[in-house]
């Protein structure tokens, strides 16, 4: 009984969970590249001379992470839904009322906590990198940004590293909210396989068993960059 | 509708559901707490086979989403109804307050067993030894020295873990438990009034500050002693 | 007003002041050297003599006062940087060795010395690379070019810094306390590097305690003491003949150390 409930094909659900954990990859892959380049720039803030931006990259990084990821996606999907909604009566009042595409909201929702917690690994992280490498590279008559660009950055991963890996499985651990919003990620093909089989226990816990599948695997590559990062650092 | 109008209608709604949010958060963080100590003990010093134990359930529960976990709970025990209800459990898992309840002392109890391992590790051998040099039983050495120490250690991390705790209980809503999140829903549900987003939001900053705060205030009485050596 | 730069000089510094907060550590050092000099830079810890010669290469930006090198001359305002490129350029012509040898941790031995040539010099990478060998091997440290530096000995990781700061080709070499943070078997190694470089006739600036080589490599040595020159000469004169009570009392007592 159990193989035809996973099988692939018509009867089982196999193809339609592999759907929706090709989905969940998907929006956490999304989100990381947009989630970093934004906790850059956070970073970036909270590291200025300026205290306008300071306090701007302290607000940023405080509100994003003392709110429930869920309310993020909740503000980020109703609010741009209801946003597109204005302009497109405004200028094209025949469409009528659409939704904003789920994908996208999930991406901007996830991308915007990452970019929290991120900020303040980066943070972290730059101020971990040891003056005497500046230092070292000021001596010899780098530029500024020569010393960012050929100390700092390459040297940033190996502090961020570990705690950009905690993060990455949180972001695959937070698509499954996006369910709610009506994506068709991972949870909510299970969700459909529930309410067809009336077997909630045994899709939810196989659900549990993939995402558990991916945070281990992705531990796994986690385990083997850190290894490569500190290469040369750590006495062999 | 004015920010005042909006509030004065919305506020005591919210802070209904913030109550609960409050109750779900103390309940499930507490009640973690009772069973937090004991595991850590057994992950560090148990036999092999608890240990393994110990480590595979963490390990879930780090690797899943609550919200899966909330789920596989409060609609999977729906697949053992009968038997639930032959033990009597059924009218238990019936409440999705309830379900709430337990997926986060789960939840928590596993986070908070690591942290305390860590702590326990933490603490100076020296100081153990020293304890057992005096002839402290192994029940003394651990009430008198290691886990007050390593409660010390652990205190910032613990609370960090509340806050999460606390954050991710906005997950309830999802079950129909009408905690601030649930209750933001409800709201905008009826009025599509976003403005309501925003009041929740600055609630659950509120409660994290105060707590915040508070935890600061007990961390300051745990490390009274050390105090001196920090320098003024 | 202090008196206007001889003409012979490599590198000069001015009336340098360096304040850090209310307490001035520098209170006017001006110090030349000219072609081949090998300049020891003596003091007790606080006299400010790392502080003086990490305003030599403005890692440390003076209050005031004037550092010239090859006559392009960096005035001090204020504690204020003028010109940013002046200065990288300034750092180009002086080569310096850390305490801490700062080696950058994610490179190579090779690409460490290699940097500043391909990076700074903007020099091809195989003629750099070249250049790398050759300093590696003449620091000993032939062997080790693909190795990280947290695989070294200290005092290898020093002698790569050597080869580091000699790749830039400098017309000085700065040596902050080059064998202080060495463990005492390792410090033979870097000195003996140290000696040949000066016997090779390369302008250096010291700051060590180590006063065999002050006494015996170098051609001049200066003694600091609270921020100002106490004693100022060649190393035979110093030594035997010591002007000053400050400076009688720091060499009889690091005399003692050594016996």
């Amino acid at each position: 009984m159990m193989e035809t409930l996973f099988s692939y094909g018509p009867q089982g659900w196999g193809d339609e969970l592999l759907a929706g954990v090709w989905v969940t990859l998907r929006l956490a892959a999304a989100t990381l590249p947009v989630g970093l380049l934004l906790g850059f720039v956070v970073a970036a803030a909270s590291l200025s001379r300026r205290p306008v931006l300071r306090a701007m990259g302290w607000g940023y990084t405080t509100v994003m992470r003392g709110m429930p990821e869920i309310l993020t996606l909740f503000i980020v999907y109703n609010g741009l839904g209801l946003g597109l909604n204005r302009l497109l009566d405004h200028f094209a009042p025949q469409i009528g009322a659409v939704d904003f595409p789920p994908f996208a909201a999930g991406v901007i929702a996830l991308a915007l906590v990452f970019a929290a917690f991120a900020a303040e690994v980066l943070r972290g992280a730059f101020q971990a990198v040891p003056e005497g490498q500046v230092l070292a590279g000021l001596a010899i008559g780098m530029t500024g940004r020569q010393v960012f660009w050929r100390i700092k950055l390459p040297q940033l991963w190996r502090f961020a590293l570990p705690g950009m890996g905690n993060l990455w499985l949180n972001l695959l651990k937070d698509t499954a909210l996006v369910s709610v919003i009506a994506l068709d990620d991972l949870m909510r093909a299970t969700k459909v396989a529930v309410g067809v089989t009336k077997q909630p226990f045994t899709f939810y816990l196989a659900a549990c068993l993939i995402y558990w599948g991916l945070c281990l695997g992705s531990e796994l590559v986690l385990t083997r960059l850190e290894a490569r990062a500190n290469r040369g650092v750590r006495r062999a | 509708m004015s920010l005042i109008e909006s509030l004065s209608t919305n506020l005591p709604k919210l802070l209904d559901g913030a109550e609960t949010t409050l109750i779900l958060t103390g309940l499930g963080a507490a009640l973690a707490a009772v069973f937090s100590p004991g595991l850590a003990l057994i992950r560090l010093f148990g036999p092999t086979p608890a240990k393994m134990l110990l480590r595979a359930y963490i390990s879930f529960v780090r690797g899943t989403p609550l919200l899966a976990q909330l789920f596989l709970v409060f609609y999977g025990s729906g697949q053992f109804r009968a038997e639930l209800t032959g033990l009597g459990l059924w009218s238990f898992f019936r409440d999705p307050f309830n379900c709430a309840v337990l997926v986060f002392v789960i939840n928590s109890c596993a986070y908070q067993t690591e942290i305390l391992r860590g702590g326990i590790e933490a603490v100076p051998p020296g100081e153990i030894e020293a304890a057992r040099a005096i002839g402290m039983t192994r029940a003394r050495v651990l009430a008198r020295v290691i886990f007050p120490h390593a409660y010390r250690i652990a205190w910032p991390a613990l609370g960090n873990e509340v806050i999460l705790l606390m954050k991710a209980s906005a997950l309830a809503s999802i079950v129909t438990v009408f905690d601030l999140m649930g209750r933001t829903r409800q709201i905008f549900s009826r009025s599509f009034e976003f403005s309501v987003y925003f009041e929740a939001a600055a609630l659950y900053l509120l409660i994290t500050v105060v707590f915040v705060f508070l935890w600061r205030q007990i961390e300051r009485r745990l490390t009274r002693h050390m105090r001196r050596t920090q320098g003024s | 007003m202090p008196p206007k730069i001889a003409t012979d000089l490599v590198l000069s510094a001015q009336d340098i002041h360096k304040s850090f907060g209310a307490q001035e550590v520098l209170k006017g050092i001006t110090l030349g050297a000219r072609n081949h000099d090998v300049i020891s830079i003596l003091g007790t810890s606080g006299s400010g003599k790392s502080t003086f010669l990490r305003c030599l290469n403005c890692l440390e930006v003076p209050n005031s006062g004037s550092v010239a090198v090859h006559g392009e001359e960096i005035v001090f305002r204020n504690g204020r940087i003028g010109d940013q490129r002046q200065i990288e350029r300034l750092r180009r012509h002086l080569g310096m060795v850390f305490q801490q040898f700062n080696l950058w941790t994610h490179r190579t031995v090779l690409e460490n010395v290699m940097e500043g040539p391909v990076q700074v010099k903007r020099m091809p990478k195989a003629e750099a690379r070249d250049l790398a060998e050759g300093l590696l091997a003449r620091v000993g440290l032939a062997d080790r070019m693909g190795h990280y530096p947290a695989m070294l000995s200290g005092g290898q990781q020093q002698r790569v810094a050597i080869a580091r700061a000699l790749a830039m080709e400098p017309d000085v070499i700065l040596f902050d306390e080059p064998t202080s943070a060495l463990d005492p078997e390792l410090v033979g190694e870097v000195l003996k590097v140290m000696q040949d470089l000066a016997a090779e006739g390369r302008t250096m600036i010291v700051v060590t305690h180590e006063m065999a080589f002050a006494r015996d490599v170098s051609t001049e040595v200066v003694f600091l003491n609270e921020g100002r020159i106490a004693e100022q000469g060649p190393p035979e004169k110093l030594f035997d003949h010591p002007e000053t009570e400050v400076f009688a009392r720091f060499i009889s007592k690091t005399r003692r150390d050594f016996a």
